[in-house]
């Protein structure tokens, strides 16, 4: 009885996990950042020395964070990156495919953010926003 | 001993456990810099990718009216090319802070011939202030930098009530532009100048500059504008005349002669996007000091986006306000009082349907009617001589279309 309330306990605290909320990340040496500096640099705007990374398009990450931090739905960020690309004025950031490949992305540059769920943050990056 | 034999391996594993651990952690460490080594070789390969930007946007578009009154060109016989467009674009990056762009697009409207949207060379300067040369869009709209890319505009078009009235979209010349970042928001300042012409007309447009302001927190956008140019050339229209009993041929008639006339231009523009509830409302003054006819016109689309479904509805209209410069005192007066004077409503609703990732497809049903004395502004009304009013009194349009993007 024992045993099973420990392995349903275990399960439980993974769901927890598994759903700890999305956060900003940056190289360990980046300083914190704001909830309107981090809408600005996801949309392409605001400080151009920033190396913005994004996960794959479908990835329930990605729109879990852009729905909290630049407003925007799926359909609305294809729109407006289409906006942007066919004036002239930005693309879109690079993707990567995972959080693996995020973590990597953005321990490798001291300029580099991203973002992923809190649950998959470990030494290699920190957390620099919490939305 | 019994106790003894059941313990022995335990101690194994616990005596095993350090290894185990140093060997989860060095594959770790492997996978981690094999994850780095991966990304670094994107990033060499992206260096290459990153200087060269493609991407392109395609529309197809079925039109079709009640009537032959010409609404966005739509007769009663099917239309597949009006709204057919497809565009190309590749950028250019050479370096962080200049570019190379160049948008080349084919209109089945223009009968699939290739012409250049944007092509210039841009610069942005250390202080943020960003130049451009070269041949850009002419911002008067809000939808004016995007116009053909129906994929991130919510109607089936913008309303040609407002968007009808200048009959030039792009210019060869210069821009300015500059960012002034708040907190939540984005105010940008642009300023421009150059030349134009009108397609399929001798009219040249000289001395074009003009100013936009703009502002936006991503919910609200807020925008004005101002423009003058100098308008030159005659302003003709194809006439038929009779030869013969039941002989005509179609001739050139000028209906009005400019003469570096000086022409003016204001909008305000607004939007509202919340992500479910969306409004956009445009409202437009141009003026000219002669008998080319003054124009206010102005719209309010609002739409719900439920899912991959956006219903809308849009109210626009259009009225010349200088009818007096235009009496029929002489003939010409009557034939540019015939040409000139306009005033409609138009009346759209329509659905984007989002069907998958980068394609949207659209249907629209737009009435247009309170002509007035006029033909609406609509070039396949004309003037019934029997009985000296317009031949037709309102019109329906009905559009199915898709827009993509890749």
């Amino acid at each position: 009885m024992k045993k099973l309330l420990s392995v349903f306990a275990l399960s439980l605290g993974v769901a927890f996990t598994a759903s700890a909320g999305v956060v900003v990340i940056g190289n360990n040496a980046a300083g914190d950042m704001s909830m309107s500096d981090a809408k600005k640099a996801f949309l392409g705007k605001g400080d151009n020395s920033l190396v913005v990374y994004e996960l794959d398009e479908g990835n329930p990450t990605r729109s879990e964070f852009h729905s909290t931090v630049t407003g925007k739905s799926d359909a609305q960020l294809k729109a407006f990156w289409s906006k942007q690309v066919f004036t002239g004025k930005g693309n879109p950031p690079a993707t990567v495919a995972s959080a693996a490949a995020m973590k990597a992305a953005v321990a490798s540059n001291p300029n580099a953010i991203g973002y992923i769920d809190e649950a998959d943050v470990d030494g290699t990056v920190k957390i620099i926003l919490k939305p | 001993m019994h106790f003894n034999v059941k313990a022995l391996p335990l101690a194994i594993s616990i005596a095993l456990a350090p290894a185990a651990f140093a060997d989860e952690a060095t594959d770790a460490k492997i996978a981690q810099l094999e994850q780095q080594v991966q990304v670094l070789q994107a990033q060499q390969t992206k260096s290459l990718t990153e200087k060269f930007n493609f991407n392109g946007f395609i529309s197809g578009g079925y039109i079709t009216s009640d009537n032959d009154a010409g609404y966005n060109n739509a007769t009663t016989s099917a239309d597949f090319s009006q709204d057919t467009k497809l565009g190309f674009q590749g950028t250019f990056n050479m370096s962080n802070q200049t570019q190379a762009v160049l948008q080349l697009m084919m209109k089945g409207e223009h009968d699939w011939e290739v012409e250049a949207e944007w092509a210039y060379l841009s610069h942005r300067f250390d202080n943020g202030v960003k130049l451009r040369g070269g041949k850009l869009r002419v911002p008067l709209f809000m939808y004016s930098d995007y116009l053909d890319v129906g994929y991130a505009q919510p109607f089936a078009r913008p309303p040609s009530e407002v968007y009808g009235t200048i009959p030039f979209s792009s210019y060869t010349g210069a821009g300015i532009s500059y960012d002034v970042e708040f907190d939540d928001s984005t105010l940008t300042l642009q300023g421009f100048g150059g030349e134009s012409d009108v397609r399929d007309s001798a009219v040249e447009i000289s001395n074009l500059m003009g100013a936009n302001v703009s502002w936006t927190d991503e919910v609200w956008t807020l925008r004005g504008v101002y423009a003058q140019a100098k308008l030159d050339g005659p302003i003709t229209t194809t006439v038929n005349v009779p030869l013969a009993p039941g002989v005509e041929t179609s001739a050139e008639f000028t209906v009005l002669d400019l003469n570096d006339e000086t022409g003016s231009f204001i909008g305000l523009g607004a939007s509202y996007d919340n992500g479910s509830f969306l409004a956009v409302t445009e409202w437009t003054r141009s003026e000219i000091d002669n008998a080319y006819p003054d124009t206010d016109s102005g719209y309010l689309t609002l739409g719900y986006r439920i899912a991959e479904f956006t219903p809308y509805v849009t109210v626009a209209y259009l009225k010349t306000q200088d009818n007096d410069e235009r009496l029929p005192v002489s003939q010409p007066d009557v034939i540019r009082m015939i040409a000139f004077n306009a005033e409609r409503m138009a009346y759209s609703a329509g659905l984007r349907w989002d069907v998958i990732d980068n394609v949207a497809i659209k249907f629209d049903v737009t009435y247009a009617d309170e002509f007035g004395d006029t033909s609406g502004g609509l070039d396949g009304n004309t003037l019934d001589d029997t009985t000296g009013k317009f031949v037709y009194d309102d019109t329906v349009i009905y559009t199915v279309k898709f827009d993509a993007v890749f």
